[in-house]
């Protein structure tokens, strides 16, 4: 990956107009050139509360907010990074010194022109203040500078290679410094018209109803973007959301909006392209989390007779309609470092009571051995359903479930209290294992605050590894820490993983380039086009 | 949804003369308007109170919940939203506080939506209202008419169907009623739509959008009034059948009128009173039946506002729709009550 | 002539709801002989209609044989359409005796708070409380019972303030009998007749009510419910209408024939009401 980065680098010299160019010759080999004009419509779902990235970072907010904001680079299917707002970075040798040039005639929407000035306020002020997991990164950033209005310099304590990761703009949003600077960014009055670089700016956002972007006229890319505008739906009900795209009123829908049960009968629709890539960059990932602290979960054969247990195909397919894949590995396959060969525990329900027998924990009265808590996921029916299938998979081996049922602040509050025997969870894993996977195993990060090391699993080989992995300048070292790692973890199962969820993203085939990202529709989409 | 045992005690004696007591009536019911309205702000700020404390019993707070959408967490993150919901003051501190800004109609600001509460909630009212009164207005006329017709041919086999039909609608859970309903004029049929308010997108104007509105209000309208239909229905034989015994009715019967008139200008009339009545403070509990008949149909009502709010943990909402909802069953048993004493005076103290 | 024909002809209605009552008794009883299976085992393929291998009333979107979860499903509607009934009686009859016998102030202020739970729209409460306890079997017993005693209250404290004036309870207190001996002895028995028409009423409108709660996602998560099937099959309903459909004709039966019953029962106990101010 070292190698990567200097042919990125000079790829990324002369990088936009080559991307262009090949973009648009793919286009033509296809027959379709990108045409201009045209409003694109979508549905939102559920509406944003504020389209100020950084103060609000949930799907809907970035969905629509990354046509506003840009980041200094966007990744692409494979998590590569390419320039968007930085036109091209250097590395230094040790790993430590990056130094960003940025694009020329970047203008903001109220015309003011965009500088290294507010890059070094969006990374050190803004997404310090108000994002966790810029913050938990940016600290060790020693000192940021701008030799000149078009230079960033970034040095950090210790090298750190998934550092430009952070540089999407799902991560770190290039913000106004005219506008922010000195105020209070959650309540600055300006939050009501966003201000950014990206290719689109607020036009009308009618609450309830819905939110309508336009071209911005004095985008930094000539001749882009190619649609007047974007108009994204508030439609607040799945079934109408379904029928409004059946019937052609919609052309994009992602995310959560369609159902898992009604994709099939989309993707028997001549006209529609159904995409499950594009959440390459996040790469949600669910498991049953155990509560490593509470006998007998403690023991490895137990967590390992679970995982034996549960059959992982039924709930893709018979959950999830077929847009889940079984998961393999601790580290999702559309992540960097995913070991290709792993793969979890067989379902063999006969293997699972064995190792239950081998724990000592024979069954009793009524075939059961032990009863555990389960605390449902509360985040909608189909993980009702996950929390049912898993409680009869686990009855069969002789483990008995209570459910719990609980709200989204009680299910917070419990995770975070570590009061629960086993759940439902899922997280993204931002493209990086050290960005997010290593939060979930490593013993540093046990704290009672949700979506740290909750479930309590520590092992000092495991820290060791990913401390390893986390410093190590180069590609080849972390992959072979993250390979360790990735076979220990399977081995130990702290967590029982269970699917990587894709969110479908379904659009109408005269919609064209709309996922060319990791980031899928989150990324900016100067270059989608309809014809 | 309350089941109605003590019914039966609003069955009035017949009006007579009207105007001998209007001038002492229109005095006293003044006097008792005051009385009441001050009755009702001691209910509407108890409501309040019981509210409040009820939801700050509640596990979990919206801070943890925010935290938890946005991916990921610290504890810094986590206090700062609190600092900035105010949860961090102590529970007497926040109760002053919201209450006074109840009394200046200020209901606070979603956590997730970032909006005034009020806004919400007269955005989803006039959904929430529409599906109600058509539902009311249904389930009033329908249920009149059932009722009527089963006193007039008492203890015959009409009676006895409306009886049964009634009793059947009385004993479905409204939700299934509204399911089956969609599963055979919407799944099966193709008739009508069964999810929603209007055809999204459709850029209907004027009449148009009105008929087009009206085509997704028959279901849910009919799911929310049958229940009650059930209950006017029986209320109004029962009324009815007690009216036909009493005493002027075998008077007007002496005199020589025609059972059809007898029927419509003095039982029906004074039978009727009790159920308008009884109707009108039943209007007010139509409000939590439209909850489950918003969640079926998807109406994008107060009702599937305050559920959305359950689910995301956001008080403010919760606590605004559920004040609001009370606000108005209150005020219509106030108009109900001033109501009748307009029109019966003898029920005035 | 005609009244009594009436009267037969309804308590035909009571009689079978009684024993509609006992099948429903019967069937939750021996629900774990029927299907020895827990209603939650996968117990087939997901979706098989009606008939189909063995599922006289089809599967569900995980496999789960219906049938079975209507017999277990009746235990949990029997037993918290009871246990809350009982719990609101509790409720009502305590504060509705107080209120009757003590009079004055006591009645004033108990009737005060009596309006008061009668002025919030019911099902909203009971849907706030469960969801604030979090849903199980306790805290939707309790949120049942504290929507629907006021009823009770009301009616008992009616009867007990009758009765108190009555002579044969102002001899007992001329006697000098104790207060507790007064109201249990001579006013209870005599009040109960309305208390157990309203109770029969009453265990209707809880099953209705829980099944309300879990259709919304807000029953207890370990005990399969009617509501709960109906809940969980409403976004399936154009691949399999069964689920949905039967579970909601066993509570439409059941509540139905608690109806009749608690009519009947009415009649029986309280022959004014045979001359036909049924409601």
């Amino acid at each position: 990956m070292q190698d990567g980065i200097t042919r990125r680098q000079a790829l990324a010299a002369g990088g936009l107009a080559a991307l262009g160019l090949m973009r648009v010759a793919e286009a033509e080999a296809a027959g379709i050139a990108p045409k201009r004009g045209g409003l694109l419509q979508s549905v939102i779902t559920p509406e944003p509360p504020i389209l100020i990235l950084g103060v609000n970072q949930q799907a809907p907010t970035l969905e629509v907010g990354s046509k506003i904001y840009q980041g200094l680079l966007e990744f692409s299917e494979t998590l590569e990074p390419k320039p968007l707002l930085a036109k091209s970075w250097e590395i230094s040798a040790d790993k430590t010194r990056y130094t960003f040039h940025l694009q020329p005639g970047v203008l903001w929407h109220d015309g003011e022109k965009f500088t290294a000035d507010d890059v070094i306020f969006s990374i050190m002020q803004f997404n310090m203040t108000l994002a966790p997991r810029a913050r938990a990164v940016f600290a060790s950033i020693k000192s940021a500078t701008a030799p000149d209005p078009m230079t960033v310099v970034l040095t950090l304590a210790q090298p750190f290679e998934p550092f430009l990761l952070m540089f999407d703009v799902t991560a770190t949003p290039m913000m106004p410094k005219h506008i922010y600077d000195g105020t209070d960014y959650r309540t600055n009055p300006h939050n009501q018209t966003p201000i950014g670089t990206g290719p689109f700016q607020l036009d009308h956002w009618q609450r309830g109803s819905f939110i309508r972007l336009k071209r911005f006229e004095k985008y930094w890319k000539p001749g882009q973007p190619y649609l007047d505008g974007i108009v994204y739906r508030v439609i607040p009900d799945s079934q109408s959301r379904a029928l409004a795209l059946q019937t052609g009123q919609i052309a994009l829908t992602s995310g959560n909006d369609i159902e898992p049960f009604d994709i099939p009968r989309f993707r028997a629709m001549p006209t529609l392209a159904i995409e499950t890539k594009g959440w390459e960059m996040f790469s949600p990932l669910a498991w049953l989390e155990l509560n490593n602290r509470v006998k007998p979960l403690d023991d490895v054969r137990v967590r390992q007779a679970i995982s034996h247990a549960i059959d992982r195909k039924f709930i893709a397919e018979r959950l999830w309609f077929g847009t889940a894949k079984p998961a393999t590995s601790p580290i999702a396959s559309t992540t960097r470092y995913h070991d290709p060969a792993a793969h979890l525990q067989d379902y063999d329900p006969k293997k699972a009571m064995a190792l239950l027998d081998e724990a000592g924990l024979k069954p009793g009265a009524g075939g059961v051995r032990f009863t555990l808590r389960h605390l449902e996921l509360p985040y909608g029916e189909v993980w009702t359903r996950l929390s049912e299938y898993i409680r009869a998979a686990l009855g069969k081996i002789g483990i008995a479930l209570t459910m719990e049922s609980t709200d989204p602040g009680g299910w917070a509050s419990r995770m975070s209290n570590w009061n629960y025997d086993t759940t439902i969870n899922y997280l993204y894993q931002f493209g990086d294992p050290t960005l997010g996977v290593e939060r979930s195993y490593v013993s540093s990060n046990i704290k009672k605050v949700v979506f740290t090391n909750t479930e309590g699993y520590s092992n000092p080989e495991v820290d060791a590894l990913f401390a390893k992995a986390r410093v190590a300048p180069d590609t080849a070292s972390r992959r072979k820490d993250f390979y360790a790692v990735q076979k220990l973890l399977i081995e130990q199962v702290p967590v029982v993983w269970l699917i990587e969820l894709t969110f479908p993203t379904i659009h109408k085939k005269t919609l064209h380039d709309v996922i060319t990202l990791g980031t899928g529709v989150q990324g900016c989409f100067d270059d989608v086009f309809l014809a | 949804m309350s089941s109605s045992p003590d019914l039966a005690a609003n069955v009035p004696a017949p009006s007579a003369s009207l105007q001998a007591g209007l001038a002492r009536s229109l005095l006293g019911l003044a006097l008792r308007g005051a009385a009441r309205l001050a009755k009702m702000l001691a209910v509407l700020l108890a409501i309040a109170i019981v509210n409040f404390l009820l939801i700050h019993l509640a596990p979990g707070d919206p801070a943890t919940v925010l935290a938890g959408q946005s991916g990921a967490a610290d504890p810094q993150f986590i206090a700062q939203l609190r600092h900035s919901f105010g949860l961090d003051r102590p529970l007497l501190v926040q109760l002053w506080l919201y209450l006074r800004h109840i009394a200046m109609l200020d209901l606070g600001t979603s956590y997730t939506q970032d909006r005034p509460v009020l806004g919400l909630i007269l955005d989803r009212l006039p959904a929430t209202l529409l599906l109600t009164g058509a539902a009311f207005a249904f389930a009033l006329i329908a249920g009149i008419a059932l009722g009527a017709l089963a006193a007039r041919r008492a203890g015959k086999a009409t009676d006895t169907a409306v009886t049964i039909l009634a009793l059947a609608f009385y004993a479905t859970p409204i939700f299934w009623v509204g399911l089956m309903l969609v599963l055979v004029f919407s799944v099966w049929l193709g008739w009508l739509p069964s999810f929603g308010m209007e055809t999204v997108g459709a850029g209907y104007r004027g009449l148009d959008h009105w008929l087009d509105v009206g085509r997704y209000l028959i279901l849910p309208a009919l799911t929310l009034g049958l229940f009650y239909m059930a209950v006017y229905a029986r209320l109004t034989r029962a009324a009815m059948v007690e009216v036909a015994g009493q005493d002027f009715i075998r008077t007007a019967r002496a005199k020589g009128l025609t059972e059809g008139r007898i029927l419509r200008r003095h039982i029906l009339r004074n039978a009727l009173l009790p159920v308008v009545t009884f109707a009108g403070i039943q209007a007010g509990q139509l409000i939590g039946g439209s909850v489950l008949v918003e969640a079926v149909f998807a109406w994008p009502g107060i009702g599937q506002l305050a559920f959305n709010a359950l689910l995301a943990r956001d008080y403010p909402v919760l606590l605004g729709v559920f004040l609001c909802t009370a606000a108005m069953v209150v005020v219509f048993n106030l108009a109900t009550d001033l109501l009748y004493r307009l029109i019966d005076p003898r029920m005035a103290p | 002539m005609r009244t009594v024909l009436r009267a037969m002809a309804r308590n035909r209605g009571a009689l079978g709801g009684a024993i509609f009552l006992a099948l429903v008794l019967a069937l939750a009883a021996f629900a774990h002989v029927l299907f020895p299976q827990s209603p939650w085992d996968m117990a087939g393929a997901p979706f098989t209609p009606p008939g189909q291998d063995g599922f006289l009333l089809g599967t569900d979107s995980l496999g789960r044989d219906v049938a079975a979860g209507i017999a277990y499903g009746a235990r949990v509607s029997l037993l918290i359409g009871a246990v809350s009934t009982l719990a609101a009686l509790a409720i009502g009859v305590g504060l509705g005796a107080l209120a009757g016998y003590a009079g004055g102030l006591i009645d004033d202020a108990l009737m005060r708070v009596t309006e008061f739970f009668q002025t919030i729209p019911s099902f909203i409460l009971a849907v706030v409380l469960v969801a604030i306890f979090s849903p199980s079997l306790a805290s939707i017993v309790g949120a049942i019972a504290i929507v629907s005693w006021p009823p009770v209250a009301r009616v008992v404290r009616a009867e007990f303030r009758t009765l108190r004036a009555r002579e044969f309870v102002q001899a007992a207190e001329v006697q000098g009998r104790s207060r507790a001996s007064i109201v249990c002895r001579e006013i209870l028995p005599n009040a109960l007749p309305p208390i157990v028409v309203l109770a029969s009423l009453m265990v209707a409108s809880a099953i209705l009510l829980e099944s309300a709660l879990s259709f919304l996602g807000l029953g207890d998560p370990n005990l399969m419910s009617w509501g709960f099937i109906i809940g969980a099959g409403r976004s399936v309903i154009q691949l399999a209408w069964w689920v949905s459909v039967f579970p909601g004709i066993a509570i439409f039966l059941t509540v139905l024939a608690l109806n009749l019953l608690g009519e009947g029962l009415g009649e029986a106990l309280d022959p004014r009401l045979r001359q036909g101010t049924r409601l």
